[in-house]
């Protein structure tokens, strides 16, 4: 699938006090990034730890593991950049959508050759992303025949170096965020990273527009499809019947985020930001339909489309919010007839 | 995957906004380079259309040879367009007829076994056209017995809502001349013989009739789509007054497309995820084994649109006031930052380029485990990443907080912008 790169975002110059861009920037880092990013480190870590001691498909110890740190990879799913863009590491923890198939034809490669990459992580780390990351073990654990081939020697091999790269992954994206990359957004200006707090402040709210498009676009949109053809298969982990706790967890992983970038001025109205994500996972809330299966139903597609509705206004809500409180410059003031 | 391209407001310019008159001639110059380039297409696949033709009138080793150098031909002013791409939405909302790109070729004709059947994502993943004159769409029956242009373009191409069901453009046609590319990573690109043209006893792969009928209809369209955007940049073109009924915008609009392309599109889905994916179909021109080539205009082009000058396929040069002069004025340093970032990627591209042409084919470069390979394409990402940071400082450094896009959705709906 092609993913048209057509959004165009609005700067954020800092025209607010130094003080409270910094606030912003020291907020996302110490209360979103570094701690979401250790998280998924020391909940991948448990997950290699328990794939292992038990390597059956169905496992409940072993399913548990892998949901809370696939929780903790969502969580964090919408900063791609710096240590998580450095190694495709992104791709390699989360190859998705796949809409050529890409994943079930990887690991059918590998299972059928019983290639001998399983056997050390370096060798792993060269496997086509397709077969390494979240989505590659949710097959493995979810698929009915995924999860018979998986459950062979081979297949219990596969898993374990599947668990292993991605705790290896995530582990190197925390350090490199803990000892290099952190330093240089907080101290955006003095590196030729970040030549200014703007661009480290355009970098986040960046992230902030691309987990609300993936959410929107991806997340919703793959399985609402058209009504006439709605596309409940494309729903993402509907194997794992994760498809809305992923929504749900990115809309209040966002929502956190988005009144973090707004300390950057004092007159963000906070309320109008912190509403429109209240409404938004409410609508979530009310939903009783974990894998999207309801898309091909008017009566619960009807509330599907009313889920993605509200994330689309709390993309709206937040992005007026905090272009209007930032941006001060002659532009946006011309248009508003000042 | 994709960086968000930043416009509206700068940060207190770097220098002072350029005067509206230069702007207007650097959109101008942009405009008369896309005309240039979308003219150069329209005439290189006016040529692919009669080897085409010639090809199907007389199928033989050579006339199916000649048809591919005219294809291989015809890419190179077409893929120096790309960058006009993203950013006008007149061109965006026609480029998936021309270039869409991967494909299900099992839509359009045979395929070998290993290729599979229809998928989860796609039930006419297989459903091989060539060979069937009738087929059920969504439950409607669809007479396929004339593979018409009109069928291709408002039938098949995305049936079933699907973007994989690529029935026209550059890549059907690419795949009707080479065929499945079933070397792996081993030398070689695809192999289609000419006699599956043959419209004698000598017919391979059966239904040649068919198959030449197809062949012809997607090249005829390919010519009257170029036509159709050739007209959107001529002098009352609606693609080139859109420009420049606001200067500004038209300036943000070029940056758009230079970032897009340079990133999310180039950088991110045509590159980087091929060489994870480990696939050698995952590059771009996989039937022909081309794709070196496409790289290396498509960087081209961004290149082009700083510079302000395209060299066309009969030599002449379109060159005017360029978006290089701007930046140079409003801020020197930034300026050489960007010709530097531009060389450096032209430089990488070009090493993918020579090394593919030296025998070293960019299907190759993906295999899992090709350190050299994996190096040269990384090169070449990380190239276009770079450029991108600086495209987004000069989105800046050109303070284009005063562009008024489509009324305020610039900033209630930033993504609606150029959608």
């Amino acid at each position: 699938m092609r993913i048209a790169a057509l959004l165009l975002a609005i700067a954020l110059p800092v025209s607010a006090a130094a003080q409270s861009v910094d606030d912003a920037i020291d907020g996302a880092l110490d209360r979103h990034i570094l701690p979401g990013f250790a998280t998924l480190a020391d909940e991948t870590e448990h997950l290699a730890a328990v794939a292992a001691e038990d390597c059956a498909p169905t496992s409940d110890m072993l399913r548990s593991a892998f949901g809370t740190a696939f929780d903790a990879w969502i969580r964090v799913s919408h900063l791609r950049f710096g240590p998580t863009e450095t190694d495709n590491r992104t791709f390699a923890l989360a190859f998705w959508p796949d809409s050529r198939g890409a994943t079930p034809r990887a690991l059918d490669g590998l299972i059928a050759a019983e290639d001998p990459a399983v056997e050390g992580p370096d060798a792993f780390a060269d496997v086509s992303v397709a077969a390494r990351g979240f989505y590659a073990m949710e097959l493995l654990l979810y698929d009915p025949e995924m999860m018979d081939a998986a459950s062979s020697d081979y297949g219990c091999a596969l898993i374990r170096a599947m668990a292993a790269d991605i705790a290896r992954t995530a582990a190197a994206i925390d350090t490199d965020w803990r000892e290099t990359h952190a330093d240089l957004l907080r101290h955006a200006g003095q590196n030729d990273t970040y030549r200014s707090e703007a661009e480290a402040l355009r970098t986040l709210y960046s992230a902030f527009t691309t987990g609300m498009e993936f959410t929107i676009d991806l997340r919703l949109g793959r399985p609402l499809g058209t009504f006439d053809r709605p596309r409940p298969g494309r729903a993402e982990a509907w194997r794992s019947g994760r498809s809305l706790r992923h929504v749900e967890i990115a809309l209040d992983s966002l929502g956190e985020l988005a009144q973090i970038l707004a300390l950057a001025d004092d007159d963000i109205d906070t309320a109008a930001i912190t509403q429109a994500f209240d409404t938004a996972k409410e609508t979530a809330g009310r939903i009783d339909d974990p894998a999207f299966a309801g898309v091909a139903t008017p009566s619960s597609r009807i509330r599907i489309e009313a889920l993605q509705q509200r994330v689309i206004e709390a993309r709206d809500v937040t992005a007026a919010q905090l272009a209007e409180a930032l941006d001060l410059s002659a532009g946006f003031n011309s248009l508003d007839g000042d | 995957m994709q960086r968000l391209l930043a416009t509206g407001a700068a940060i207190a310019a770097l220098g002072a906004p350029a005067a509206a008159q230069d702007t207007a001639d650097v959109v101008r110059t942009y405009a008369d380079m896309a005309e240039a380039a979308y003219t150069d297409s329209l005439t290189a696949a006016r040529t692919l259309d009669a080897a085409v033709d010639a090809l199907l009138a007389a199928p033989s080793v050579g006339t199916l040879q000649d048809a591919r150098a005219a294809w291989r031909a015809a890419r190179i002013p077409y893929l120096q367009t790309e960058v006009f791409r993203f950013g006008n939405p007149i061109v965006d909302d026609w480029e998936g007829r021309v270039n869409s790109w991967p494909l299900d070729e099992g839509l359009i004709d045979y395929v070998d076994a290993g290729y599979g059947s229809a998928t989860e994502e796609n039930d006419f993943a297989a459903l091989n056209v060539v060979a069937n004159a009738s087929f059920t769409l969504s439950g409607e029956d669809v007479d396929a017995s004339e593979i018409t242009p009109a069928f291709l373009q408002d039938v098949l191409h995305e049936a079933d809502g699907v973007e994989a069901n690529v029935a026209t453009g550059y890549h059907a046609i690419e795949f009707l001349l080479w065929g499945q590319d079933l070397n792996g990573h081993g030398a070689g690109a695809g192999n289609r013989p000419w006699t599956d043209f043959s419209q004698g006893s000598d017919c391979t792969n059966g239904n040649c009739d068919r198959r030449a009928e197809y062949l012809d209809s997607a090249t005829d369209l390919l010519v009257s789509d170029l036509e159709e955007i050739v007209t959107a940049w001529t002098a009352d073109g609606a693609a080139r007054a859109r420009l420049l009924s606001d200067p500004e915008a038209g300036l943000s609009a070029m940056l758009t497309g230079m970032g897009s392309l340079s990133y999310g599109e180039l950088a991110g889905e045509r590159m980087r995820l091929g060489l994870m994916l480990n696939d050698p179909e995952e590059e771009q021109d996989c039937f022909s084994d081309n794709t070196h080539n496409s790289h290396y205009y498509d960087g081209f082009g961004i290149q082009n649109v700083y510079l302000g000058s395209y060299a066309g396929i009969d030599g002449r040069i379109v060159s005017g006031p360029a978006l290089a002069d701007l930046v140079a004025a409003a801020d020197p340093a930034l300026d050489a930052e960007m010709r530097l970032r531009l060389s450096d990627t032209m430089r990488a591209l070009g090493r993918i380029k020579t090394t593919a042409e030296a025998g070293f084919a960019y299907d190759r470069m993906l295999e899992r485990g090709n350190a050299g390979g994996e190096a040269l394409v990384t090169a070449g990402v990380e190239g276009l990443i770079a450029q991108t940071a600086t495209i987004e400082r000069i989105v800046d450094a050109l303070d284009l907080g005063q562009v008024t896009f489509e009324g305020s959705d610039s900033l209630d709906a930033p993504s609606a912008v150029f959608q």
